[in-house]
């Protein structure tokens, strides 16, 4: 009996101090300062919503949130459907027919990754302008057709679903060639038609992959900005864009901020109470992968060709097409010292911080893992957080902490030294690159900690047992053996880095200058054709990294 | 040399307990076993004493002083304990002879005391080799060699055969034991399986959820279980109950169990207590063979003997002395 009642002391929370006081290492501390560092813009956002929205407020909620919230609904059910009827569709005949073209397909539907979204609107814009390619081609024909315009929220749907699929199609194939096959010959023993087996068996199956695709592209979706902004559709984030840079009202681009993180986090839950909801267990007997049919007759195998095809060719090979058009008849104009002089720096920039990115992720990894205390494990999972945030929204809210750092150092400036120093973080390289960590460390994060995860509990714990601490056995057994992932780390963060706009636009120094906003600039300045070049140099870049990643994904 | 004096541990905040209120001692060069069915908690009790695992009560003294308690925690790399990982744990990307180095990195004449551990573990000529690059058996003898290289005062071995199959088994287990009698270390090892346990440990200890039923040496513990699951645990045991000590009119304490171990059980000799038995079923096992009888006053029960040749009608019977008696 008096055992009994120890054992209920055991967990008392003297009991618990007590042992939070032998377990409370220095690496807890490390884990917690970064996750802390990564989750600031969010806490900022959140603080600063207590000091009131700016005047436009009552009015942008009266005239304008209705606006921002049905294009919202309108892109995310359309882009919705749109994606996952693509995605799926060519997952499932990738993994299931044998037809022509199928192991190139197969790897290049993933390539509409590469091509950012709104450099695809900007190629589909050219291709239906006045006097656009389409025209163009028509009148070589001498055919003609009524004009469509795309610059409304239809085109942008359209542009937005075209760039984002692969995602869907990337997680659903993963399903359909890991999980599958023995269900599959079960299925057919049973009698059941290549119909029945897909919608009855394969496609419930698969949600949860589905679901955790469509989840990154509806994420996507509310990041865009620079579509959105040339398609001249509103949404939140030329929303918040507005509110602090036309109207100049932070406090208001605050609000909004708020708004949307609230939309993402309940994506977020949808996203984990869904993966709750059903559990597909893993099938690790399976090995073997599906195989797949190969239709007799040669047109079936054509037909089957058709719609896996189109998805690459309005994904990839028009608006590319399109662009390097463009690019032949801008070239003497664009190339030159200055724009090899804003290439280097924009590559330099994108280094910096995926480097940063890269360090970051694997500290927090490994310090966590160095940490006894259950709860760092939980806590440090706030860093990843930043991916799941628009970018727009991540510039706020560095901006915030920043500003407000400026201004104590100005005013400790004045007191101390008498002059005027002027804002020193906003607007700097530093704040530039912090965002890109919080807002990539996810990026960096996966491929680290599922190599990582790979190597296994008892490599660095027999390290341990033979004498070496921590910190070594990092460097001299768990490094060498997760360096793979740490360098598909460094090239995802470096080309979403490379690609990104909507962060870059708010918090790049007013000289630096990247190849995103380049293309950006003279998209707004009616220079659309000159942003084919370096919309070029970013997607020659990002093309063999996409292939890297779909083996990464490939291999797990 | 090691003593556990009321260990806890739970992995969910006291809802389940891997281990509850664990207390023994190991002396100085003993081979101690710790026998349990998977989810028993001796992984769990290894980590602890290796400091992989932080207790959540309890103390862990080594060589005299106190190594893991509530307050404190020595760092496993700070123990001089030598661990053996169920699937070896070799450094992947290192030689053999640099993994067999690494703990011992400091020391000065470190790739000949390389050498003669490897020389130890009758390994010759494969220190430029890669762990990839050895079989099972090969790699199981590596990883004690490494362990055994830094001169540990304790050595654990987690299911150190378990990888391995039957014949490479029993050949290995008395290599390796021969091993770490011949360096004099103090070792400890994890086990599922009876047989090894008896064959090597000089202490036994059995686990059953979390706790600590019995230790004891391996002849003691096997005729004199303190439960009737010890006594199952270590080789077929037919329970003596009401129904079957009629049969065979032998009165034993009701307040207590009883059973008697299978090989106990005679057939056709004379015992003190016997009884008459019809064969229903016999089912040929290889070495052996299963009878389902019935005895005398109807009740059914199964045997395993060695006989070749049994009749439909046989005598059973057993003697007092290899009842065994347990309190509950």
């Amino acid at each position: 009996m008096m055992k009994q009642d120890g054992h209920k002391d055991l967990f008392s929370w003297k009991n618990r101090l007590k042992r939070f006081k032998r377990d409370n290492n220095r690496w807890s501390m490390y884990a917690l300062a970064i996750a802390f560092l990564i989750a600031l813009p969010i806490f900022a956002i959140g603080f600063k919503l207590f000091s009131g929205p700016g005047e436009t407020w009552s009015h942008i909620v009266q005239h304008l949130l209705w606006d921002y919230t049905s294009n919202s609904l309108f892109l995310f059910l359309v882009c919705g459907l749109m994606v996952v009827v693509i995605g799926v569709t060519c997952a499932w005949l990738i993994s299931r027919y044998e037809f022509p073209f199928r192991p190139q397909l197969e790897w290049l539907l993933i390539l509409p990754l590469a091509i950012p979204s709104y450099i695809v609107a900007y190629a589909y814009a050219g291709i239906f302008d006045y006097g656009g390619s389409l025209e163009l081609i028509l009148r070589y024909f001498e055919l003609s057709m009524t004009k469509v315009d795309i610059m409304n929220r239809f085109g942008l749907a359209f542009v937005l679903s075209i760039s984002l699929f692969p995602y869907v199609y990337v997680s659903a194939r993963a399903f359909f060639l890991n999980q599958a096959n023995n269900l599959l010959e079960a299925s057919r023993m049973l009698g059941a038609g290549e119909g029945q087996t897909f919608f009855k068996l394969m496609l419930p199956l698969a949600r949860p992959a589905i679901i955790a695709g469509l989840i990154l592209v509806l994420m996507e979706v509310l990041n865009d900005y620079g579509a959105a902004k040339y398609y001249g559709v509103n949404t939140f984030t030329t929303g918040i864009f507005r509110a602090w840079f036309s109207i100049g009202e932070p406090e208001t681009a605050v609000y909004l901020s708020a708004l949307l993180i609230v939309i993402v986090f309940s994506l977020i839950l949808l996203e984990r109470w869904e993966r709750k909801n059903v559990r597909v267990s893993d099938n690790k007997s399976n090995s073997g992968g599906i195989n797949r049919i190969r239709p007799a007759r040669r047109w079936k195998r054509w037909m089957i060709f058709i719609p896996v095809f189109v998805p690459v060719l309005l994904g990839f090979i028009l608006p590319v097409s399109q662009l390097i058009y463009w690019a032949t008849l801008t070239a003497d104009k664009v190339l030159g010292p200055a724009f090899f002089q804003l290439s280097l720096q924009s590559f330099g920039i994108a280094l910096i911080a995926s480097l940063f990115a890269v360090i970051l992720a694997t500290f927090l990894i490994y310090f966590s893992k160095w940490s006894p205390l259950p709860f760092i494990q939980n806590v440090t999972k706030i860093g990843v957080l930043g991916y799941a945030i628009p970018g727009a929204v991540i510039a706020v809210g560095v901006l915030i902490p920043a500003l407000g750092f400026d201004k104590w150092l100005i005013k400790i400036g004045e007191s101390l030294l008498g002059i005027d120093i002027g804002l020193i973080f906003t607007g700097s390289l530093v704040v530039l690159i912090y965002a890109y960590c919080v807002r990539f460390l996810a990026v960096a994060y996966n491929p680290i900690e599922s190599t990582s995860q790979k190597v296994g509990q008892s490599i660095p714990d027999s390290s341990k047992m033979l004498g070496v601490g921590n910190a070594k056995t990092f460097f001299r057994v768990e490094f060498p053996l997760i360096k793979t992932g740490i360098f598909s780390a460094f090239i995802l963060v470096f080309i979403d880095v490379l690609k990104e706009l909507p962060l870059t636009l708010i918090l790049k120094p007013f000289r630096v200058n990247t190849l995103a906003v380049k293309a950006y600039e003279y998209a707004s300045d009616e220079m659309v054709m000159e942003s084919a070049i370096p919309s070029l140099l970013i997607i020659v870049t990002a093309v063999l990294p996409v292939i890297l990643l779909n083996r990464l994904l490939l291999n797990r | 040399m090691l003593q556990i004096k009321e260990i806890s541990k739970s992995f969910d905040g006291g809802k389940s307990y891997a281990l509850r209120d664990v207390s023994f001692g190991m002396e100085k060069g003993d081979v101690g076993a710790i026998v349990g069915e998977s989810g028993s908690g001796k992984t769990t009790l290894i980590r602890l004493i290796a400091g992989l695992e932080r207790p959540d009560a309890g103390e862990i003294y080594f060589q005299g002083s106190l190594v893991s308690s509530i307050h404190k925690l020595v760092p496993p790399e700070k123990r001089k304990i030598g661990l053996v990982f169920q699937e070896y744990a070799l450094f992947p990307h290192l030689r053999l002879i640099d993994n067999v180095t690494y703990g011992i990195s400091r020391m000065k004449n470190k790739k000949a005391r390389a050498r003669e551990v490897l020389e130890l573990v009758d390994l010759h000529g494969v220190e430029d080799r890669y762990p990839h690059q050895l079989s099972g058996g090969q790699q199981q003898r590596v990883a004690l060699a490494r362990a055994l290289a830094p001169n540990p005062e304790l050595l654990i071995l987690d299911e150190p055969f378990s990888n391995l199959d039957a014949v490479l088994r029993a050949q290995l287990r008395n290599q390796v034991f021969e091993i770490i009698k011949k360096t004099g270390v103090t070792a400890i090892f994890v086990t599922h399986d009876t047989q090894d346990a008896l064959t090597v440990a000089d202490e036994i200890l059995i686990l059953k959820d979390g706790s600590l039923i019995q230790q004891d040496r391996a002849f003691k513990l096997y005729t004199q279980p303190k439960s009737m699951y010890v006594a199952s645990l270590f080789g077929n045991t037919i329970m003596l109950d009401k129904a079957l000590q009629s049969a065979f009119e032998c009165p034993l304490n009701p307040q207590c169990c009883h059973a008697i171990r299978n090989e106990n059980l005679t057939i056709n000799t004379d015992c003190e207590y016997v009884t008459h038995a019809k064969v229903l079923k016999s089912t040929f096992l290889g070495n052996s063979t299963q009878l389902d009888l019935q005895l005398e006053n109807g009740h059914r029960v199964s045997v395993i003997t060695h006989e070749r040749h049994i009749e439909d009608h046989i005598k059973i019977g057993f003697n007092s002395k290899d009842v065994m008696e347990f309190s509950s």
